[in-house]
């Protein structure tokens, strides 16, 4: 064999070697890069993915003086408000076989939540002065079947406060002075 | 002839009714010497309305009835304080004339029931009571030296209730809970506390102060004001409840207190799932006790809580109901008045059994000798405190 034909062999070999080495290094490197891009695909699924929080609405019964807990799971949203807000229509809405202290045509205006003070504020429309039955009983489920509810689910919220199409009220029919936040009195609820 | 049998059955009937003694009212009298006072007590076979006037000379207790035995004259010669008393019978009622061996006054006065007993305390007057507080000094030096030592908490300052307020609930256009049958709270409200006022005027002889005596609107701020500027010596609500269930029941007392937590209540709670108190404590905080509150009431929580704590008692013995405990509330009306003050809920006009109930006055008339007992023992306890 020729001088010529053997450098020509071992130059075909090392540009063998060379592409088989660059497509190695490259098919590597792809599948390297593939790895984070993979697991970015994953975080953003789960970025996506719902979360959710377990909570326990308290409600009364007839046969007793005590609200009981129904469970319930919400879709965690990205907003504390919304949460508090989506909370409040369960209350709102009731359940069945279950006592509702609110009466009918009562809705909620507005909520939000001081957090410098750990204090919620629930505003209601005029209807709930208007349509109140009186009694220092009726008073206080109401105002503990709020109260109760959210401080006992939302451990940021320490105490809450009523107002009436934007206004403080002094009491709801002559009974509970309503021109202080309210804490929890969780006597009213029983954890069965 | 068979009118004028009639007639004759009738007057024999009558005649027998005059004769026989029906109504009539027999009355014990005792007197005993306790240490710094004299007690005198007159134990009637059945209740008896009465009125006291004090003078100098002696104390004079009129009553309403006529006592069956004539009139007499008890002489106890071994008191300290009391010389004789003399029962008279004019225009068909009895009176009785303490006389005394020496200046005294009234320390307090109370009635005790089943027996019916009205008992009198009776003291030297202030002028002979100093005089022996100060021989009494330097002979009793060593007893003032022990209590020092156990650090006995002697109360400063004695309050002798003479004024009560009365409070019926709601009024005017403010109705209050309205049953099914239109019975308005706002009625029932002041019947009671009409009744209230007479027992507690005619069996205690203390003033007693109405914020309505009639239909009439009466703003939060204007009842307990009212009670303050009277100087009363305690403030008590009556209001009857309502509640989103018609099964609730049963009479409620209540006071303004540090802790919104119902005591009752709390302690079952704590019972099914201790995570509750880990929970309380969080509603513990200082922040609560600032804004729990700028009021008159701070003071007297402690003595608002028994007086509601005996008025419940009373409630619940005589209307026959479950202890539901005594109750926290910031009610508006309690939260500035500057004396012991409770709110008395009677029954749930929501309840429709009870809704009856509230209808007969007899009802209404036990109440408010429910409330009167528990009023009048809570003096009773107050008093003692300070011997």
């Amino acid at each position: 064999m020729s001088k010529k034909i053997i450098y020509g062999l071992v130059g075909a070999a090392v540009v063998f070697f060379i592409i088989s080495l660059i497509i190695f290094l490259q098919s590597d490197s792809s599948a390297e890069k593939a790895k984070p891009a993979e697991a970015q695909s994953k975080s953003v699924e789960k970025v996506e993915e719902p979360e959710f929080i377990n909570l326990k609405v308290f409600f009364y019964t007839e046969r007793s003086r005590y609200m009981r807990p129904v469970l319930y799971e919400l879709e965690f949203p990205p907003i504390r408000e919304d949460l508090y807000l989506k909370f409040m229509d369960l209350l709102l809405k009731g359940e069945e076989n279950y006592i509702k202290p609110i009466p009918e045509g009562v809705t909620l205006r507005s909520l939000y939540y001081i957090e410098d003070e750990n204090l919620l504020v629930l505003d209601f429309n005029e209807e709930l002065i208007i349509k109140f039955p009186a009694g220092t009983g009726t008073e206080l489920e109401f105002i503990y079947f709020f109260v109760d509810n959210f401080c006992y689910n939302f451990k940021e919220i320490k105490k809450v406060m009523f107002s009436v199409a934007g206004n403080n009220i002094k009491t709801l029919t002559g009974h509970i002075d309503m021109e202080n936040p309210f804490y929890p009195n969780y006597g009213y609820l029983i954890d069965q | 002839m068979t009118k004028f049998m009639k007639y004759k059955s009738l007057l024999l009937v009558l005649s027998l009714l005059v004769s026989f003694p029906v109504f009539s009212l027999t009355v014990n009298i005792r007197s005993f010497d306790h240490e710094g006072f004299t007690r005198l007590v007159f134990e009637g076979d059945s209740g008896f309305e009465y009125k006291i006037e004090s003078s100098k000379k002696g104390l004079e207790i009129r009553l309403n009835k006529k006592l069956t035995i004539k009139s007499s004259i008890t002489t106890f010669h071994d008191s300290r304080l009391i010389d004789k008393i003399i029962h008279k019978v004019e225009r068909k009622k009895s009176s009785f004339t303490v006389k005394m061996k020496s200046p005294y006054t009234i320390d307090r006065h109370f009635v005790l029931e089943r027996p019916f007993r009205l008992v009198f305390d009776l003291v030297k007057s202030p002028g002979e009571e100093r005089i022996q507080q100060s021989t009494g000094m330097k002979k009793y030096g060593n007893v003032q030296q022990e209590d020092q030592d156990f650090n006995y908490e002697r109360p400063k300052k004695r309050t002798l209730i003479e004024r009560i307020c009365i409070d019926p609930g709601h009024g005017g256009s403010n109705f209050g809970a309205i049953g099914k049958s239109n019975l308005m709270e706002k009625d029932i409200t002041l019947k009671v506390s009409k009744k209230l006022k007479r027992l507690i005027e005619s069996r205690l002889g203390l003033r007693v102060i109405m914020t309505r005596t009639g239909d009439a609107e009466v703003s939060l701020d204007s009842r307990a004001a009212l009670a303050n500027n009277q100087k009363a010596n305690m403030f008590i609500s009556i209001h009857v409840n309502g509640s989103f269930r018609k099964a609730a029941n049963g009479p409620e007392t209540f006071f303004v207190s540090l802790k919104a937590t119902d005591q009752e209540a709390f302690r079952l709670a704590e019972k099914e799932n201790k995570s509750f108190e880990e929970i309380d404590k969080m509603a513990e905080d200082d922040e609560l006790k600032l804004i729990l509150w700028n009021m008159a009431q701070t003071e007297y929580i402690k003595d608002s809580s028994k007086l509601a704590e005996f008025i419940q008692n009373e409630l619940n013995i005589l209307l026959h109901t479950t202890n539901r405990g005594v109750k926290q509330a910031p009610f508006k009306v309690l939260m500035q008045a500057a004396m012991p003050a409770v709110l008395v809920e009677i029954a749930f006009l929501s309840n429709p059994a009870e809704e009856k109930k509230l209808k007969k006055d007899s009802f209404l008339e036990e109440v408010a000798l429910a409330i009167y007992t528990g009023i009048n023992k809570y003096i009773y306890y107050q008093n003692s405190r300070y011997y």
